[in-house]
């Protein structure tokens, strides 16, 4: 098999996140890079969130971006959320990946709309008739 | 048979859905005061939203992904950040536009102030977001839509010399009292209406709604090469009867009942209520499409969960952002800005936005990564590229002029 380059740039970042039943997850908004023991070096997870996307926007924008999102989370340090690449299943239009209820949220954002403004509305179980 | 019968609604659905507050006023009001010699530029823009429908359609229904999703990874989120804003943007002024066009048209059937029916027009706009399902809500407005065939009812009534009219269309010929930067600001107004970009944002997403696969790229075709032109032929029709009522009598059309006076002294009172009802149907489909557009937008750029195909509660962020969207445009519209000048504005900005969403677009119905063997032809690249150029000229001419004619005065 001939080694074809593969562009990380165009084939991987800012691509949408799907889970297998394609509901739509979180963008790849930036990858963890790691070394294994021979220095060569290898996509380790995918990052996603604003503590991912911010440091990607022009300065003040971004710094301010991440700023928000501290402000709004409880815990004092907050990371970019992190897919391990091994939860990848496909790379296609869209990157497809395991990913359970039981995984940490990729989404507290979402969570929370939910959970304060959505599911107060009448009709917010249906699906639309 | 049952295949036929859903491309035929398709088809009737995309004439029907075709109009909206931009197309009815810019039409009317050029009509008003330039006949058909512009007629030009509202084919030019049917034939662009064409080419350009097209190409996002096929992308929706092989690759999946919406249009936004789309800009974001070809344009990085730096400039697709400031696209989303501008976007947006544009989308919203021409979401209060539309609401507040439901509401001048509810005005006109009952003699009570628009402002009045307002709140209750964008409760409306939102419920029907909330409960209603993506494919009824666009049958339903399509089909009310075709009551605005009642224009092509009565310029035929008006009995036109045809010849004459044909002849206008072909050989376009200013007016003498109108000087040529304002002809050619209303020809970007014209075309910035008929181009506007909510309607690849929402034709994409809706493929993406209905689930459509690379097997359904002949109906999207059918919806948009056939609906689409007729539906153009329907602004035409708006144009002609503006050309041959207001503009011997010199009227110029700032308020939406003199789009519709033309019918009235045509074809009569009956017509009129038809015309009216073809009003609220048109702009209230448009502003459901428009209010779904900006939750269409910012969900793709961010990758949440978008669309009326899954339970309100899981797009949480989608469903909360729409909601906010009525609100500011409901709020809009109680300004008491008149809503027939924020249409106008709304088409000229759209005008300027427009190769922001139509570059991408080209570019990706281009990568076979995406497209497979559904990539662009030869034809689709050719008018593609054409047209991007004249969105190019459009885009960089429109504030210019606008300025130069203090917006048309």
């Amino acid at each position: 098999m001939t080694k074809r380059p593969f562009d990380l740039k165009l084939r991987l970042l800012d691509r949408q996140v799907v889970d297998p039943d394609d509901a739509l997850l979180c963008k790849v908004d930036d990858v963890e890079f790691e070394q294994d023991g021979d220095g060569a070096w290898y996509v380790a997870a995918l990052l996603s969130g604003p503590q991912a996307l911010g440091p990607r926007l022009p300065g003040l924008l971004g710094r301010w971006v991440m700023a928000v999102d501290r402000r709004l989370s409880l815990k004092a340090r907050v990371p970019p959320h992190r897919i391990p690449f091994e939860r990848v299943t496909d790379l296609g239009s869209a990157i497809t990946v395991e990913w359970s209820d039981d995984d940490p949220s990729l989404a507290p954002l979402e969570d929370w709309v939910r959970r304060h403004v959505v599911d107060r509305i009448p009709g917010s179980r249906h699906e639309s008739e | 048979m049952k295949r036929v019968l859903s491309v035929f609604l398709g088809i009737l659905t995309a004439i029907g859905g075709f109009v909206d507050i931009g197309d009815l006023v810019a039409n009317a009001l050029v009509g008003s005061r330039f006949g058909l010699s512009l007629a030009w530029a509202t084919l030019l823009g049917v034939v662009g939203i064409c080419v350009f429908a097209e190409m996002s359609g096929r992308v929706a229904a092989v690759s999946g992904r919406g249009t936004f999703d789309l800009i974001r990874e070809r344009l990085g989120p730096r400039v697709g950040l400031l696209n989303l804003a501008a976007s947006l943007l544009v989308t919203l002024l021409t979401f209060t536009a539309e609401i507040g066009g439901v509401a001048l048209a509810l005005e006109l059937a009952t003699s009570v102030n628009y402002l009045l029916f307002v709140p209750m027009v964008g409760l409306a706009v939102w419920l029907v977001i909330w409960r209603v399902k993506f494919s009824t809500l666009e049958d339903v407005f399509g089909l009310l839509g075709l009551a605005l065939v009642v224009f092509a009812v009565a310029l035929w009534q008006l009995n036109p010399s045809w010849g004459d009219l044909v002849h206008q269309i072909a050989v376009p010929a200013k007016p003498a009292d109108e000087d040529l930067p304002t002809y050619f600001y209303y020809a970007i107004a014209l075309f910035g209406a008929a181009m506007t970009p909510y309607e690849v944002f929402f034709f994409s997403s809706g493929g993406v709604e209905e689930h459509w696969k690379p097997t359904d790229v002949g109906t999207a075709r059918a919806n948009v090469f056939i609906g689409f032109p007729l539906g153009g032929l329907l602004s035409l029709a708006i144009a002609g009867c503006a050309a041959l009522v207001l503009l011997p009598n010199g009227i110029a059309v700032d308020t939406l009942g003199q789009v519709g006076l033309p019918v009235a002294v045509a074809a009569g009172k009956v017509a009129l209520a038809v015309a009216i009802l073809g009003f609220v149907a048109a702009t209230f489909g448009a502003a459901i499409e428009t209010g779904l557009s900006t939750g269409y937008a910012t969900a793709q750029y961010f990758g949440w969960q978008w669309g009326k195909y899954v339970r309100p509660r899981q797009a949480a962020r989608f469903h909360t952002l729409v909601l906010l969207a009525v609100i500011g445009g409901v709020a809009g519209v109680l300004t008491t800005a008149d809503p027939i000048k924020v249409t106008e504005y709304s088409i000229v900005f759209s005008a300027v936005a427009l190769p922001l969403t139509y570059f991408p677009i080209l570019v990706v119905a281009n990568d076979p990564g995406y497209m497979g063997r559904h990539v662009n032809g030869r034809l689709a690249n050719a008018l593609g590229s054409v047209f991007l150029v004249v969105i190019g000229i459009a885009a960089v001419a429109a504030i210019p002029l606008m300025i130069v004619t203090a917006a048309g005065q």
